[in-house]
């Protein structure tokens, strides 16, 4: 199956949804992105980075180093309340574009 | 809150750069190794792993710099980038860069200069409650074209009355100088007479005791005074005690009740004022100013307050509807029906008051304005000539910016680059600036007054500062933008390709910047040179009067004066002679009257000054005598009046005959008569004209009448003719006077100080427009200079070969000078017009001279010619001693 790639202004929510269950590291990130979408999305560590700085930058993100499951050190984000309120709002926006967006595909 | 993050981010991106990049290294790192040790586990080996890893990251440099790139605020590390970068382009080239700095520091401290001057005396808020809401009040009379500002005490009272239109109006005088002290012990001390509305008014809190109120100026309430908060820390070193301490002012005790608030201290801007007393003490301290007080007396300036949501219009609606009705009451009845008529029909104007008044702002409101606009030239040759001079760099920095294009910088990056360049050289440049100014404002303060002493705050204040910042970032703009547009043209390739060429070839805009800056200074040079004749002019004016080596003591209280030490000065030693007067020339106060010749009714308004003089006035002051004789001891008191006429008054009304013997009538109170009725008097001499009356006037006629037939009271002035040393004749005069004299403060100073304040405007302006003048011919040579120069680097292979050919040492000169003849020709060209046009506008501050001179324009063209060619010889010659075989061997 071809990999598709993440709609514009997608990316940010999804790692928000992603780091809303548990801190991860970048890698990590990417992996569970994969994971979720079922192999549809895969995320280029060059859209990754730059938004999690991003996100990190406008406070919704917050990042500590610390040992990774293989004991390497690696620099884990985590939500901060900002992020979460932020999350909060835009999921239910997205869902409901998204419902929209099927429907007036299907036709219903 | 976003903000606050972000900010922290980007200081940290900026101050924090290696701890911040080593760690996205790092991330990026454990990214590869984790993605690699997956791949491991999926069966790939180690290196096979790491390389797919690595491909994943697509780059790690790349990744990097996405992330700088998107982070915000990342402008901000370009910009800063680009200064650094900027920075050390300058070092690498100091001379250059000192060069520029010093031409852009002369242009911004010279605009920064005057605009701090003008700040000072025409846009400074007082410090005082809103200043934005108080308006100035004049009056226009019903048969008067230009509205007048000062006004009686009654009037002020009756305004002061309109509560429903006004919160507050405050009344006050300009500065009067009282002795304060005791006997012996007295200092002159600058005092405003103000009504009891004005504290409130001004809304100013105490910074000690109490201020003044309606109460302290009602007849019959006692003395009191408010000092200055400076005058408390001079003269009291800020003492608590100060509260109720008696001063003496003339000699009368008054209360002092409190201390005004700092950093103010009367509306009249430029005036310090270290007393403040209520009107109604007047008679008070001074019985003799008591008259003051009355209804003909118009000196008071009005600032009002009008009350919440009142409108100009509204308020002037208002007064218009009330002032008839209060005119019955305020003005004097003893002027003329007409007169009342006409100013019971009077309008009200109502101007911005807030900054407060000076009599300067009149006097220096066309020569600043034509002094900004001479600095503001001064700096656009500066910026012509910064961006020749960058020009020229830039095409030695063809190859640089061609690179930069070539591995994909925008060509905005570029120009943007050009832009921090210049706009950093200018703001360097404006710090000096800023010092500059402060130094030469002073410098242009002390000058602009130099009969009375000027306060004004010049310390570099926020406006300054501002318009500093402005014109900083104009001029780098505007110097930076023509090389950044001229070099940045053209893609990356050809140039890269056609670099000789192009350094081969010579920008148009050049010598265009060139011919700019030859004819806007040859503009301010027509200017420097119209202002410096008509300084000449003044100066060498026949005034009427010797002003060099005399000395003058004023006494306000002209009784404490004994005549007899009239005869006792003549006796020290260096006096050649001495007299007194009621003015001297120049001294800016006169008295006027009618005067017509016997049998003539006397007209209403005054037709000549009067001059009240003591015996041997004419010599002290060396005014001739066409005919008849001056005033002697003869002439008394009891002696029947006399007079000596001016010859415009001779002129005037007795054409064709001789007036000595002759009567003129005249209200002015002279001799044993009644007052208010004409007598007459007899003339016994004529005078020469004198410029008594202002240097740019024309002669107006003059009676002289003997100081001691004078009835009423006049101020005194005491002239003294010194041969030798001015400064040891004073002070030998204030030692004989001031033990002869202790209730008085005896101040020595010399005419010519008088005569030197009455052409001070016009010396301002001959000494700032000739220096300015002077720094832009020298800015526009080396910009001459600088493109001859460079043309002959350029050329030194073509001026080799053809030397080599056989061309004369003489032609290669010629060549070159006459390259520089056109250039200086076609800044003429456009000059003349130029300042042809602007002549006008400048007309009113010449005097003697036509803004259109010929001789003026032409001096100033061949000033500019022979300047012009001097710089232009320099490269000339070098060029004319190229050694062909030197000059080929170069590439």
């Amino acid at each position: 199956l071809k990999k598709l790639d993440i709609p514009q202004g997608t990316l940010e929510l999804m790692i928000l949804t992603i780091l809303n269950r548990e801190p991860l590291h970048g890698y990590g990130i990417s992996q569970k992105l994969a994971t979720l979408s079922h192999d549809v999305f895969q995320v280029n560590p060059g859209s990754l980075f730059p938004a999690l700085y991003a996100l990190e930058e406008d406070g919704k993100l917050k990042a500590e180093w610390r040992p990774s499951e293989n004991n390497r050190n690696a620099k884990y984000y985590k939500l901060t309340a900002a992020g979460r309120k932020y999350l909060d709002q835009h999921r239910d926006r997205w869902k409901r574009v998204a419902f929209a967006i099927t429907n007036v595909l299907e036709g219903a | 809150m976003i903000v606050l993050h972000r900010l922290r981010s980007l200081l940290r991106w900026l101050f924090r750069r290696k701890n911040v990049e080593q760690e996205l290294h790092d991330e990026l790192q454990t990214f590869v190794e984790l993605s690699a040790a997956e791949n491991i586990k999926a069966g790939l080996s180690p290196e096979e792993a790491r390389r797919r890893a690595q491909l994943d990251l697509r780059g790690v440099e790349q990744t990097k710099e996405r992330v700088r790139t998107r982070r915000w605020g990342a402008w901000v590390d370009e910009i800063a980038q680009d200064v650094r970068y900027a920075l050390r382009g300058y070092l690498r080239n100091p001379g250059l860069t000192i060069a520029i700095l010093l031409t852009l520091a002369l242009g911004i401290g010279a605009n920064t200069a005057i605009f701090s001057l003008t700040d000072a005396l025409m846009l400074q808020w007082l410090p005082v409650d809103k200043p934005e809401e108080l308006m100035q009040l004049k009056m226009r009379p019903a048969d008067a074209k230009e509205p007048f500002d000062t006004f009686s005490y009654d009037i002020v009272r009756a305004i002061a009355g309109q509560s429903r239109i006004f919160d507050g109006v405050a009344g006050f005088s300009g500065a009067m100088t009282f002795n304060v002290g005791l006997s012996g012990n007295m200092s002159k001390i600058p005092v405003t007479m103000v009504t009891g509305g004005y504290y409130k008014t001004l809304g100013l809190k105490p910074a000690l005791g109490r201020l003044l109120n309606e109460e302290d100026d009602k007849k019959d309430s006692p003395p009191i005074a408010v000092i200055s908060y400076g005058y408390w820390e001079r003269q009291f070193a800020q003492q608590a005690g100060v509260l109720g301490q008696t001063v003496l002012l003339n000699g009368m005790p008054v209360t002092i009740v409190g201390v005004s608030a700092k950093g103010f201290t009367s509306p009249n801007v430029g005036q310090t004022s270290d007393i403040t007393l209520p009107i109604a003490a007047l008679p008070h301290v001074n019985p003799k100013a008591a008259s003051l007080l009355g209804p003909g007396n118009f000196w008071l300036r009005m600032l009002a307050r009008p009350s919440e949501g009142m409108s100009i219009a509204s308020v002037q609606a208002y007064l218009a509807s009330v002032w008839p009705g209060l005119a019955e009451q305020v003005i004097s009845p003893r002027w003329s029906p007409d007169r009342r008529k006409a100013m019971a029909a009077a309008s009200f104007v109502l101007m911005a008051g807030g900054t407060g008044w000076t009599p300067l702002r009149a006097m220096y409101k066309k020569p600043l304005a034509v002094l900004s606009a001479i600095v503001g030239l001064v700096l656009l040759i500066a910026c012509f000539n910064i961006a020749g001079l960058q020009l020229a760099r830039g095409f030695s920095r063809q190859r640089e910016t061609a690179v930069r294009l070539a591995i994909g910088a925008g060509r905005g990056r570029l120009i943007r680059q050009f832009l921090i360049e210049s706009t950093l050289l200018s703001f360097i440049a404006s710090l000096f600036g800023v010092g500059l100014a402060w130094v030469s404002s002073t410098v242009l303060v002390n000058m602009i007054m130099p009969a009375f002493p000027i306060s004004l705050d010049l310390t570099p204040n926020l406006h300054v500062l501002g318009f500093t910042a402005l014109i900083a970032i104009a001029t780098g703009i505007l110097f930076g933008v023509l090389p950044a547009l001229q070099i940045s043209r053209g893609d990356a390739s050809s140039v890269l390709n056609e670099v000789a060429r192009i350094a081969g070839t010579r920008s148009r805009l050049i010598p265009g910047l060139v011919t700019l800056q030859v004819a806007v200074s040859l503009v301010l040079l027509i200017a420097a040179s119209l202002f410096i004749r008509t300084l000449q002019n003044l100066q060498n004016l026949d005034m009427g009067f010797g002003h060099d080596g005399v000395l003058l003591v004023t006494f306000e209280d002209a009784a404490k004066f004994r005549n007899e030490l009239v005869d006792e000065i003549r006796g020290i030693s260096g006096v050649v002679s001495a007299s007194i007067s009621t003015n001297t020339p120049l001294s800016g106060g006169l008295w006027t009257e009618p005067a017509v010749p016997a049998g003539q009714s006397l007209p209403q308004r005054d037709t000549a000054i009067f001059i009240g003089a003591g015996p041997r006035y004419f010599e002290t002051l060396l005014t001739p005598l066409v005919s008849g004789r001056g005033f002697s001891e003869r002439d008394s008191a009891d002696s029947a009046p006399v007079a000596v006429i001016s010859e415009a008054l001779a002129r005037r009304y007795f054409a064709g005959t001789n007036p000595v013997g002759q009567y003129i009538s005249t209200t002015a109170r002279v001799g044993p008569v009644e007052p208010g009725k004409a007598r007459n008097v007899e003339v016994v001499g004529v005078a020469k004209d004198t410029v008594a009356a202002g240097l740019r006037r024309d002669a107006y006629p003059a009676v002289y009448v003997p100081y001691v037939q004078l009835k009423g009271t006049f101020p005194l002035t005491l002239e003294v003719r010194i041969s030798g040393s001015l400064t040891a004749s004073a002070s030998a005069l204030r030692a004989f006077l001031q033990p002869r004299l202790p209730d008085t403060v005896i101040e020595v100073r010399p005419l010519s100080i008088q005569v030197e304040g009455a052409m001070a405007q016009e010396r301002v302006m001959a000494t700032f427009a000739g220096a300015f003048a002077v720094l832009a011919l020298m800015l526009a040579c080396i910009g001459l200079y600088g493109l001859l120069a460079y043309d002959v680097a350029r050329r030194t292979k073509e001026i080799g070969i053809r030397m080599s050919l056989g061309a004369h040492q003489k032609t290669v000169i010629a060549n070159i000078v006459k390259s520089a003849a056109w250039l200086l020709l076609l800044g003429v060209v456009v000059a003349v017009p130029a300042a042809w046009a602007a002549s006008r506008w400048v007309q009113s501050l010449l005097f003697g001279i036509k803004a259109t001179d010929p001789v003026a324009i032409g001096e100033a063209v061949l000033l500019m010619m022979l300047v012009g060619f001097a710089a232009a010889y320099i490269p000339a010659r070098r060029a004319s001693r190229i050694d062909p075989l030197e000059a080929l061997r170069h590439e």
